[in-house]
């Protein structure tokens, strides 16, 4: 049930809306900030969604088991970027720094992260530890520390949301306005195509391919994203059923542009609005998915640490509350945040919604 | 009219086609197939990655006979055909699981399942329409940010989170016991109670679940409520009835919300799908034996007909959904019956 | 609708309690047994199939024993075979060929007609008819080649070879089926077992039909002679045995008595909910996870309600080494991995202490176990200069250790492959791997869905998997597993283990009918492992039940908890009169 029915208001509202004739030229875009903005909540989404980008761009600079500055026997390292270098193959490390514990070396002086951990760095003799100062989210059953497996778990969280929706994004958009531009036939060939994915069991077929298959993070992206992709093909195809009858169309089409181009440059632009409202709703669904899929154990590869997977643990863990609130209160935050950054965008980007009258 | 039923009906069938044959595709491409799964013991073993010394030895034999015995090992595509034709014949095979017949199988659950998700989509609509009108009626007010927040943040919860919370902290353990933790009834259940007290254990079981089912579903369809209702009283003819000196309130109920709740209905039609999939993780937490679980199990299983035949139903429903909204749509407005394919 | 819910919701439990008493006190107060009661069983997921044969779940089968059960039977605690529907143990021939059973004849199914040998006869031709769905355990009776009827309570059995083991397997693993319910219209009358070993082509069409029928209509309705009729099983809720009032071997004293009236067992999926339904009442056993054991059922009041009990069940984990791929067949860098993995750390953390470390495939509790074998103590140094020893070094400076093998320079990587259900190789891989990357070997980790690991494990497609092996309480035989010829065929030789001497020993111990020289044999062979080191053995597990306080009679045996030999004092016996009779 999740989402179904959210998903398929969506659709319908903008459905109906599309008949409106929101014409978005590239200068609305400015008055569409200075709107959003005034939607104080939506603003605050806003925020956590940048906040969260932070987070998960600079995921190795906040929890990292290496320091940003080391001394050691007389030199001056900064190993955190060392490892990007190794990690990329242009460099190496030096034979005394070799697969080294750096919390251990009788260092002069090494400067380490707020969070001195990696989600992967396990910990036998602290097991299941509540949270304190030394972890503050506390461990999970390797002693791994939970507050960075959050922090580098945000990253796959948000890859997968926006890769999945990104993929979704691509087939739609193609399907819809092939759909919708030429019509007839393809549109009735397409439409069928549109009920075929609607009609098949979509949590059911996604726990299927999960079960089935080795588990990546880029099978989990694939298939949420070729299986959410529906929504927004339909958005497109009835935007661009409605456009492409309108005169500035017609008329470059009576002019000889080619299909394409007139596809591309005239009608994809105008048709975007609802779509957009919809990437943003979708990269939320697409976390809520994930979340579920690596909670019952699939989608997600062994080693790596992800929201969902913490969750997972918690299930059969159930005094480690810290397991379930913290990763639980991210998925929720983070969804909440683009969720209303959706409804706010869609509030601006549709008159009726206003309630102007 | 009845020619535009005629035609829907008949595009239904390469859709049935599509999503069956999908379906049979993900099976029998995956890798792993059931006759090995049964010369390990089934899938209790696979919990702990142990196999029972019991159930060992060099079986190929007895595998490949097993195979031939359910048809495994002719090509894909006479596999499919036989399937569809014995579907022609309703006939959903056997199980690979229990040698059970599916058809039998999928009954049983039936209706727990329908009987979870209806409970689920009345209970949306109960609060959804409600919350609905309210925004509508007082756009932009604190009122109405505050119950489309409350909603949002419902949304956001994860459901699993919220279900295993519920199950530690409010179903007996070591805190509060409210409600049970797992089933559809209690131990002592008899058929020989009393129907009240056969409904109340029921709904004390059930509770929880629906609940966990629905509380996404309120943020989503309130909101299409609240748009649906505030484009109707944008219209022409509600200004008039304005105009005319109604009261708003007669105005209200007596045209915006007639002319708001219909397309309310055709949010069915998405919903209808989601029957078999969407309660896997409830099924699951709350150990209800419903379609959802047994799908989950039979792909574990690798059980092809009993999958192919939860395709088939999920598939029936949702086309099924989709005509009927289809249809009530265009009762409601005739443009779109005669205009669709003109452009 | 929605109101009327949430009253119900907070009504009243409906848990009945007749007579409310509290557990009694002291475990040392028995008293003498008496029948009544129920004991609800937790089940984590429903029995594949109840027909005896073509079931292959572990459910099934203890659901079964209650039901079924066989000419021998097994003395709990000394493990020794002892008459059951026999009348005593078998006159072998001085080949060791053939068995001859006299049965009792007081033994009556549980619709009360009469076990005779044509039942026993039919039982063994169903087993040994390769059109009925139980390939694995045919296989067992592969030796097996005759069984005939020498009068109307006296059968005998011939085997092709000699082996220790077919006392037992014709003994115990014969489920006695009635022949007048599992083939009415009496099919394979006149088919003798030597027709049953040829080519299934050549049966007659009656066979056919006997199997077909045997093998689809009666999954769900199992009947037996033992003291537990089948009553009912609802999917997904619960399976519902009663106790057999006129149950052949009652007041017998020679026959093991049942008192627990009704054996419920009820099924939930989900662990979490298991527990919180036994703490609040609506269970009365249930095995425990590791976490719920140390941590989720200390409280003082589930300590009043319940007792549990610790038991190891026969089986053990074990990494398994592909002996067959360059890195691995050297059984030095074999020694070194073990040397890597602490084990003794990973059952303190991993199992919460409930389990014991082991370096041998066979069961602790039997003699035939090696004390004095090498335990492998965490050692990194060690393991370090055995792997130098073997040739691994880091020569290029990046931080992984190398070798020249077959002319090319490979670095100490491989994979492990897992089941995606198993959290407890999960963890044990994960702290592997960061041990061995901190020594410059670089673990990968796959997880596979159950079928394709299996798929791949017998074909010999990884480098390295962890995995473990369910046995029996009962005599050992290691043969399957490690003989040189089972690791063709996709048998359970997975690892490619060759030894010529095992190989030997192997057989030999087969065809060993004096217990000590087999003792003897398998000292060796245990020594042999040790040394060479093919797999990393893990640790044995421990399980944990919790049984709610007013069952007497519960002791701990070698294979564990005998449940059919539970009781419950009138006085504080809980489900009685009107819920009794549902």
């Amino acid at each position: 049930m999740t989402s179904t029915i959210s998903n398929s208001a969506a659709a319908a509202t903008t459905d109906k809306n599309s008949r409106a004739g929101i014409e978005a030229a590239g200068g609305l875009w400015s008055d569409v900030w200075r709107r959003f903005r005034r939607n104080r909540v939506a603003l605050a989404g806003f925020y956590v969604v940048c906040f969260l980008a932070v987070i998960a761009l600079f995921a190795d600079f906040i929890a990292n088991d290496k320091p940003y500055y080391l001394e050691y026997r007389g030199k001056v390292y900064f190993p955190i970027f060392r490892s990007y270098l190794v990690g990329m193959g242009l460099g190496h490390w030096p034979a005394e720094l070799v697969n080294v514990n750096f919390k251990k070396l009788e260092a002069a002086k090494a400067i380490f992260p707020p969070n001195p951990y990696r989600p992967s760095n396990i910990n036998l003799l602290e097991p299941l530890e509540s949270p304190s100062g030394k972890h503050w989210f506390g461990t999970d059953k390797l002693g791994r520390d939970v507050a960075s497996g959050m922090i580098h778990g945000s990253r796959i969280s948000l890859s997968i949301g926006f890769v999945a929706v990104g993929i979704a994004v691509i087939i739609g958009v193609m399907l819809g306005a092939i759909a919708g531009y030429f019509g007839s036939w393809v549109d009735l060939m397409v439409s069928r195509l549109f009920e075929i994915m609607l009609s098949i069991p979509t949590f059911f077929l996604l726990i299927t391919v999960a079960a089935l298959l080795p588990p990546s993070i880029f099978l989990t992206m694939a298939i949420i994203g070729m299986t959410s992709w529906v929504g927004m093909a339909r958005f497109t195809r009835n935007e661009f059923l409605r456009i492409r009858n309108l005169d500035y169309v017609t008329s470059a089409i009576a002019l000889g542009v080619t299909d394409r181009k007139v596809m591309y440059k005239h009608i994809l632009p105008n048709a975007l609005a609802p779509v957009i409202v919809s990437v943003v709703l979708g990269i939320a669904g697409a976390i809520l998915v994930e979340s579920s899929l690596s909670f019952l154990g699939l989608g997600v590869p062994a080693e790596l640490v992800t929201w969902g997977s913490i969750l997972h643990e918690a299930s059969t863990t159930t005094f480690a509350w810290w397991l379930a609130v913290f990763p639980g209160f991210a998925i929720f935050i983070t969804v909440l945040a683009y969720y209303l950054v959706g409804e706010g965008l869609r509030e601006v980007l549709d008159p009726r919604l206003r309630g102007l009258r | 009219m009845s020619s535009y039923l005629v035609q829907r009906l008949l595009l239904l069938i390469p859709t049935f086609i599509g999503v069956t044959l999908i379906g049979f595709s993900v099976m029998h491409l995956a890798p792993g197939d059931p006759a090995e799964l049964r010369a390990a013991g089934g899938l209790g073993g696979a919990r702990e990655g142990a196999i029972s010394r019991n159930k060992q030895g060099s079986v190929d034999e007895a595998l490949s006979q097993w195979r031939k015995q359910y048809g495994l090992d002719r090509p894909l595509p006479i596999q499919y055909a036989v399937w569809l034709h014995n579907l022609a014949t309703l006939n959903f095979g056997d199980s690979f699981k229990d040698n059970q017949p599916v058809w039998q199988k999928i009954s049983e659950r039936i209706p727990v399942t329908v009987k979870l998700n209806v409970l689920s989509i009345l209970l949306v609509y109960v609060v959804a329409i409600p919350l609905g009108i309210y925004s509508a009626t007082h756009p932009n007010s604190f009122g109405d940010k505050a119950t489309t927040l409350i909603a949002f943040v419902l949304f956001a919860v994860p459901l699993i989170w919220a279900a295993t919370m519920a199950i530690v902290f409010i179903c007996g353990g070591d805190f509060l016991y409210l409600f049970p933790p797992a089933g559809l009834e209690s131990l002592e259940y008899s058929s020989a109670w009393p129907l009240w007290r056969k409904f109340t254990d029921q709904a004390w079981h059930l509770f929880l679940p629906v609940v966990m089912l629905s509380y996404d579903g309120f943020a989503g369809l309130s909101r299409y409520m609240r748009a649906s209702m505030l484009e109707v009283m944008g219209q022409d003819f509600v200004q008039m009835a304005r105009a005319k000196g109604l009261p708003a309130r007669v105005v209200i109920f007596k045209h915006v919300l007639r002319n708001s709740l219909i397309p309310q209905v055709t949010i069915l039609a998405s919903i209808l799908p989601g029957l078999i999939g969407g309660s896997v993780i409830i099924e699951t937490i709350f150990s209800i034996p419903g379609l959802g679980q047994l799908g989950y199990e039979s792909v574990l299983a690798r059980d092809y007909p009993t999958v192919m035949a939860l395709f088939t139903v999920s598939a029936l429903l949702t086309l099924l959904g989709i005509l009927i909204s289809d249809l009530l749509l265009a009762l409601v407005d005739p443009r779109i019956a005669f205009g669709r394919r003109q452009q | 609708m929605l109101a009327l819910l949430l009253l119900l919701g907070c009504g009243d439990k409906t848990e009945v309690k007749v007579s409310g008493a509290a557990p009694a006190e002291s475990p040392k107060d028995l008293g003498k047994a008496v029948t009544g009661d129920w004991l609800v069983i937790h089940s984590l997921s429903d029995p594949e199939q109840l027909n005896p044969l073509t079931s292959s779940d572990a459910t099934a089968s203890e659901i079964l024993a209650f039901i079924f059960q066989s000419l021998l039977t097994r003395d709990p605690r000394s493990l020794e075979l002892k008459p059951l529907i026999a009348e005593s143990r078998p006159v072998v021939s001085e080949d060791r060929r053939v068995y001859t059973f006299k049965l009792r004849r007081d033994v009556r199914f549980q619709d009360g007609q009469p076990l005779t040998g044509e039942d026993v006869l039919f039982s063994i031709k169903t087993i040994k008819c390769p059109l009925v769905n139980a390939p694995f355990l045919q296989v067992y009776f592969n030796s097996v080649i005759d069984a005939r009827l020498i009068d109307e309570y006296t059968i005998q059995f011939t085997t092709n070879e000699p082996y220790f083991l077919n006392e037992s397997v014709l003994g115990e693993n014969v489920v006695l089926l009635p022949r007048h319910y599992y083939d009415p219209e009496n099919l394979l009358k006149n088919v003798a077992v030597r027709d049953l070993t040829g080519d299934p082509a050549k049966l007659p069409e009656k066979v056919r039909t006997f199997a077909d029928n045997f093998n689809k209509n009666y999954s769900r309705k199992p009947l037996g002679s033992g003291p537990y009729k089948f009553e009912a099983w609802k999917t997904g809720r619960e399976v519902d045995l009663i106790r057999d009032p006129n149950y052949w071997g009652n007041g017998k004293a020679d026959i093991d008595q049942v008192y627990v009236d009704r054996l419920l067992y009820r099924i939930i999926n989900n662990l979490d909910a298991a527990l919180v339904t036994l703490k609040s009442g609506g269970l009365d056993t249930m095995d425990l996870t590791p976490v719920q054991a140390t941590r989720g059922s200390n409280s003082e009041r589930f300590t009043r309600e319940f007792q549990k009990f610790e038991y190891f069940a026969p089986s053990y984990s074990y990494i398994g080494w592909n002996n067959l791929s360059p890195i691995f067949r050297d059984k030095r860098v074999r020694q070194a991995m073990t040397y890597l993995t602490d084990r003794k750390q990973m059952v303190k953390s991993l199992l919460f202490g409930l389990g014991e470390v082991v370096n041998g495939p066979i069961f602790f509790f039997r003699p035939e176990y090696d004390k004095n074998l090498n335990e492998y103590a965490y050692n990194p140094d060690k393991a370090m200069s055995l792997l130098r020893e073997a040739g691994w070094q880091d020569t290029d400076g990046d931080g992984v250790l190398d070798k020249v093998i077959d002319g090319r320079k490979t670095p100490l990587r491989f994979e492990f492959k897992i089941p995606s259900g198993s959290s407890t190789g999960k963890s044990v891989i994960l702290v592997l791997q960061e041990e061995l990357k901190r020594h410059g070997i670089i673990a990968t980790v796959r997880d596979l869905d159950w079928t394709i690991f299996l798929d791949d494990v017998k074909n010999h497609k990884f480098d390295a998997v962890v995995m473990a092996w369910a046995m029996q309480a009962s005599e050992p035989d290691e043969y399957q597993v490690w003989h040189s010829s089972q690791a063709a065929n996709k048998g359970s030789n997975h690892i490619s283990y060759k030894n010529p001497r095992v190989d030997k020993i192997l057989e030999d111990y087969r065809r060993e009918f004096d217990a000590k020289k087999r003792v003897d044999l398998y000292r060796e062979f245990q020594e042999i492992l040790n040394n060479e080191q093919p797999y990393t053995f893990l640790f044995a597990r421990k399980s944990v039940s919790a049984v709610q306080r007013r069952f007497r009679g519960v002791e701990v045996y070698p294979a564990g908890l005998r449940p059919q030999e539970w009781w419950v004092p009138r006085a504080a016996q809980k489900y009685v009169g009107e819920t009794a009779l549902r």
